[in-house]
């Protein structure tokens, strides 16, 4: 099976994750713009963050033969350092319209301040300018009402919900997320059961439309594997193969293809790997590893 | 025809119609009133316009027509993208000095690759030329192929603006990255006494080490033929590798010094006879013994820098 992971902070992840997600199917992923476990105190340190984004850690990717993608923005945590912030807006612009960018994201609200508010507006209206879909964030406390709040601050500013992807659903925010029109995505955090008994209860509720499966894995405790896995697992648990094939790699594709920035002809035609690629003078592969045999350990479903 | 007119009409060629009309909107839009944010989504939105793995057409007359507006211009294997995005470029070039040069900055420390190329590139288009210097070295310290490439090769803008010593620093490095001489600019104009005692100094490095060097090395030392680079034809005149002593009837055909000059020369006595009768060349030695050197020589993928 294919896998497009379109939630995942591969900035935090090692190179065994990459075999990994490689060998059990993961052809494209999304890498969307984050914190990293602590605030930034300079513009500047945004700016390498999002060259890394759309450069070196692209290479990476491709040398696993994964299409790696990005979403650019600024993250409500952030977004509560009101000078800091105002560098990072004057810096979006720059990267927004990039090659291989398929949204403004993640953002939206963490801990619901104003200030979270004004950088949200700011980044929709450059959405909506951009002419390019939006990934959102939902606050993991006081999800329901924030993730109301979120639309409506989106549809406030004139955001379409088929362009925007509402993610870290639960079963309290889903039904009114897909209600209004949006994308609902929910991320497979491990130890949560939210890959297992919960994802197949709500399939079963609402199908496979509009909903799309991610692991949201980053520098925390995070399984870059969530995605194939919770495959297997709602196989075991008789949801359709095409209903998983809907939401573990097509929605995902529809949803961001609307960037015109991602394709299935961008893995399809893809020309393999190239383990002797450099990039700005690093290598990944070291003493002539075998990329193939490195990585078939790792299957996780067929 | 403005060199604008020639670019669009070159591009045209492969480029589909509405890519065509919105970077001819692009264009007059920024003319008639420059945004930087909007500059900023074109620049980066030609990829959302253009075909990514779209190549352009050249034909015979482009190489004159080109070199003829701006001399030792040449878009031997530009793309769409990039071919856009230096037509943007034109536009940029044309606001106050230092909008431009802001806007420019902004650009490239945000630049991904190819938008990197597409800049670089542009750099012998741009109004008061003496000012890039510092950028184009810049680039040549990349260690991405392509970047290097957009600076070094194709490109008259460090033929044109880089002293000796940055000239001799980029030739250098072409050679320590498999990069092909003869494709750089004025490569036959920039040799100096000091950038031929450094390709001596590297040639012996080499075959020290028990590795050999590419023929291109010893194009730069057509002028400047010290008693050192004839103790090394010596040993290039042995030489069974391929291109070496192409490289010596190539550098002394013309040379009529004699006494161990004339030595050497009539070792290669029937090399001489096919340069003199134009048979033999520098490109041609790039192209094809460069291969060998080299292996795989056009293919970018498979150079190590």
């Amino acid at each position: 099976m294919k896998f497009f992971d379109s939630h995942v902070h591969m900035v935090s992840r090692t190179t065994d994750d990459y075999q990994r997600m490689a060998a059990a199917g993961t052809v494209a992923l999304i890498e969307p713009s984050f914190w990293q476990g602590q605030p930034r105190t300079e513009v500047g340190s945004f700016k390498d963050y999002f060259n890394t984004l759309i450069g070196f850690e692209r290479f990476r990717a491709s040398q696993f033969g994964i299409k790696h993608y990005c979403t650019i923005g600024l993250n409500p945590k952030e977004a509560n350092n009101e000078k800091l912030a105002d560098g990072v807006m004057e810096l979006l612009p720059l990267y927004i319209c990039k090659e291989g960018v398929v949204g403004i994201g993640e953002i939206g609200f963490d801990d619901q301040t104003k200030l979270e508010e004004k950088y949200l507006r700011i980044q929709a209206r450059m959405a909506v300018e951009a002419d390019l879909p939006i990934q959102i964030h939902t606050p993991h406390r006081d999800k329901k009402k924030g993730t109301q709040r979120t639309m409506d601050v989106l549809e406030d500013t004139g955001c379409d919900p088929r362009r925007v992807i509402i993610d870290h659903n639960n079963e309290e925010s889903v039904k009114e997320v897909l209600d209004r029109g949006y994308w609902a995505a929910f991320t497979i955090y491990p130890h949560t059961k939210l890959g297992n008994e919960r994802l197949v209860e709500i399939l079963r509720e609402y199908g496979g439309e509009r909903i799309i499966v991610d692991s949201a894995a980053d520098w925390g405790i995070s399984d870059a594997l969530a995605v194939p896995k919770t495959a297997a697992v709602l196989k075991e648990n008789g949801t359709t193969m095409e209903t998983i094939e809907r939401v573990t790699y097509g929605n995902p594709l529809e949803a961001y293809g609307q960037s015109g920035q991602v394709s299935e002809s961008d893995w399809e035609d893809a020309e393999g790997v190239d383990p002797s690629a450099l990039f700005a003078g690093n290598t990944l592969f070291r003493g002539g590893q075998d990329v193939e045999e490195a990585m078939a350990q790792y299957k996780v479903i067929t | 025809m403005t060199l604008e007119e020639k670019l669009l009409k070159i591009l045209q060629r492969t480029a589909n119609v509405e890519a065509m009309d919105w970077l001819a909107q692009e264009c007059a839009a920024q003319r008639a009133d420059f945004v930087q944010r909007s500059f900023y989504y074109a620049f980066s939105g030609v990829s959302r316009r253009f075909d990514k793995k779209g190549g352009l057409e050249l034909i015979e007359a482009d190489a004159e027509e080109l070199d003829a507006l701006v001399s030792g211009f040449a878009l031997e294997g530009w793309d769409q993208f990039r071919l856009g995005r230096v037509i943007l470029l034109l536009v940029l070039a044309e606001q106050e000095q230092d909008v431009f040069l802001e806007t420019l900055q902004k650009l490239l420390g945000t630049a991904d690759l190819r938008e990197q190329a597409a800049i670089y590139s542009a750099l012998p288009l741009f109004p008061r030329g003496e000012q890039y210097v510092e950028m184009a070295q810049d680039g040549l310290r990349t260690n991405i192929v392509d970047v290097f490439d957009a600076v070094a090769l194709g490109n008259s803008y460090p033929a044109q603006y880089f002293s000796d010593e940055a000239w001799n620093q980029m030739v250098l490095k072409a050679l320590f990255i498999s990069r092909p001489l003869y494709k750089i600019v004025g490569i036959d104009q920039r040799g100096n006494a000091a950038l031929v005692e450094a390709l001596s100094d590297l040639a012996h490095e080499r075959w020290a080490a028990g590795r050999w060097v590419s023929p291109e090395l010893w194009r730069s030392c057509q002028n400047f033929i010290s008693p050192q680079v004839v103790e090394d034809m010596r040993r290039l005149c042995e030489s069974q590798q391929p291109g070496q002593r192409e490289a010596v009837a190539l550098l002394l055909a013309d040379d009529e010094s004699g006494g161990a000059v004339a030595d050497l020369k009539a070792q290669v006595s029937s090399l001489v006879d096919e340069v003199k009768a134009g048979g033999l060349t520098w490109d041609q030695v790039g192209r094809e013994f460069g291969k060998d050197c080299f292996s795989v020589f056009d293919d970018k993928q498979s150079d190590k820098a």
